[in-house]
């Protein structure tokens, strides 16, 4: 099992998430963060931080966003860690829960 | 004649998971520690079917529902003493003894110096996350001085125990240190605690976020790790510090260890120790560092003594005149030998 970073964070990347990560397993990138699953504890406590609900058990993730498990795999190991929390985009707010938000994720 | 061959599988980490839901608080260091405990079995070759996960009281004693071994949660202190007859039983079994602080050092303290005495081929992690967790924090035997707790609301004033120290006094053949969070180094340990022959002993710090959060912060956080931590390897010098320039060299005179500056002139790269995990003595000097007496906090394999062999064995070999228990209950009170 994995925790999962999924849709609503694109073009929102609120970074609450990173600060409380004990194994400092996020990793970013332009506009949208992930997990990595082979660092990742599984202890949860960043799924309550996340301001938009992006961040799921992967027990728990919703079908339309099971193939964010492969994205989370595929950039964790690409993108660079982060450890410290940034002030999220400016326009954050405004694209917060506007789905099919991932045809916007740049890589 | 018809011969099959049993292929057996290599297990992945995932394969040592159970069905069971994790229930250790948010953020707790002991979800690393099961996953490097994953992924150690995994890379080691070990069966399910031949491991055994034995466990005292406390956070840490969830532990073996979480994993698909056999496993045994039993009462407070005991575990060691229950795994010893684990291993009696059957030494086949590779039996692993998971701990607390307070599990371990308090009510357990006389079973472990004992277990480890005896030098039972058991793989014993100590979580030491210096707090009575599951109780609601109070101050446990390895709590710092000045500790703030339910027990101890004007700060404990006990001198902690030092686990490595304790095991090492008691004669534990290997003893490791690491941080839970590590999850490059901490499986490759409990690897090593595995292969050894004879009693290992790791401790394991661990952060309880909720009664004792940042406990081990000041050479923990990752903005100081680098200059406060040494992570020492058979053979290899210690050097510790971002760039590597800080280096620990034993003074002659004191024979005390001392840290210092490869850079300042005062001794050079030649005057680095190498480190020799089948010195007791140096053993003794490493577990004794600490951040507070101006030194980095040592983490790493730090006494392994190979010549210490598990003899328990050589004891049982001898077919016991074993005739049941009603027969002993009856029977006289005194025996031939």
């Amino acid at each position: 099992m994995t925790f999962v970073v999924v849709e609503e964070c694109i073009k929102c990347k609120h970074t609450e998430c990173v600060e409380v990560c004990p194994v400092d397993c996020f990793h970013e990138g332009p506009n949208f963060l992930v997990i990595d699953p082979d660092e990742c504890i599984d202890c949860g406590i960043c799924e309550p931080e996340c301001p938009v609900d992006a961040i799921y058990s992967e027990d728990d993730l919703p079908e339309r966003q099971h193939k964010f498990i492969a994205l989370n795999e595929e950039l964790s190991a690409v993108w660079p860690v982060i450890t410290e929390k940034k002030p999220a985009p400016d326009d954050a707010d405004q694209w917060q829960g506007i789905p099919g938000k991932l045809q916007y994720l740049e890589r | 004649m018809l011969e099959q061959t049993l292929s057996i599988q290599p297990l992945k980490a995932k394969d040592f998971a159970s069905d069971q839901d994790v229930r250790w608080c948010p953020g707790c260091g002991d979800y690393s520690i099961l996953k490097a405990l994953q992924k150690a079995l995994a890379e080691s070759g070990a069966r399910r079917e031949s491991t055994v996960v034995v466990s005292g009281i406390g956070c840490s004693s969830r532990l073996p529902y979480y994993l698909s071994t056999f496993g045994f949660h039993t009462i407070h202190g005991r575990a060691p003493a229950v795994a010893t007859g684990i291993k009696i039983a059957n030494p086949a079994l590779d039996v692993w003894v998971v701990t607390g602080d307070g599990d371990c050092l308090s009510i357990g303290g006389n079973h472990a110096l004992h277990a480890l005495r005896r030098n039972i081929n058991l793989n014993i992690l100590l979580f030491n996350n210096e707090i009575y967790g599951l109780t609601k924090g109070q101050y446990s035997p390895t709590s710092a001085v000045g500790t703030r707790s339910s027990t101890s609301p004007k700060g404990s004033s006990e001198q902690p125990v030092k686990p490595c120290s304790f095991a090492l006094g008691a004669g534990a053949g290997f003893i490791a240190r690491s941080e839970a969070t590590d999850q490059k180094r901490l499986p490759e340990i409990l690897q090593r605690a595995k292969e050894h022959e004879g009693a290992a002993f790791v401790e394991i710090l661990q952060n309880c976020i909720i009664f004792n959060d940042q406990a081990f912060d000041r050479f923990t956080a990752s903005s100081v790790a680098a200059d406060r931590q040494l992570f020492v390897r058979h053979g290899e010098p210690m050097l510790f510090g971002k760039a590597a320039n800080m280096g620990v060299r034993m003074n002659q005179s004191t024979l005390k260890l001392e840290a210092f500056d490869l850079n300042d002139g005062v001794a050079g790269e030649k005057d680095v120790l190498l480190h020799d995990e089948n010195n007791k003595f140096l053993a003794m000097l490493l577990m004794e560092m600490s951040y507070e007496v101006g030194f980095p906090m040592v983490f790493g394999v730090l006494y392994c003594n190979r010549d210490a062999r598990y003899e328990l064995d050589r004891h049982l070999t001898k077919e016991p005149d074993w005739q049941g228990l009603e027969q002993l209950f009856k029977g006289k009170s005194s025996w031939q030998v």
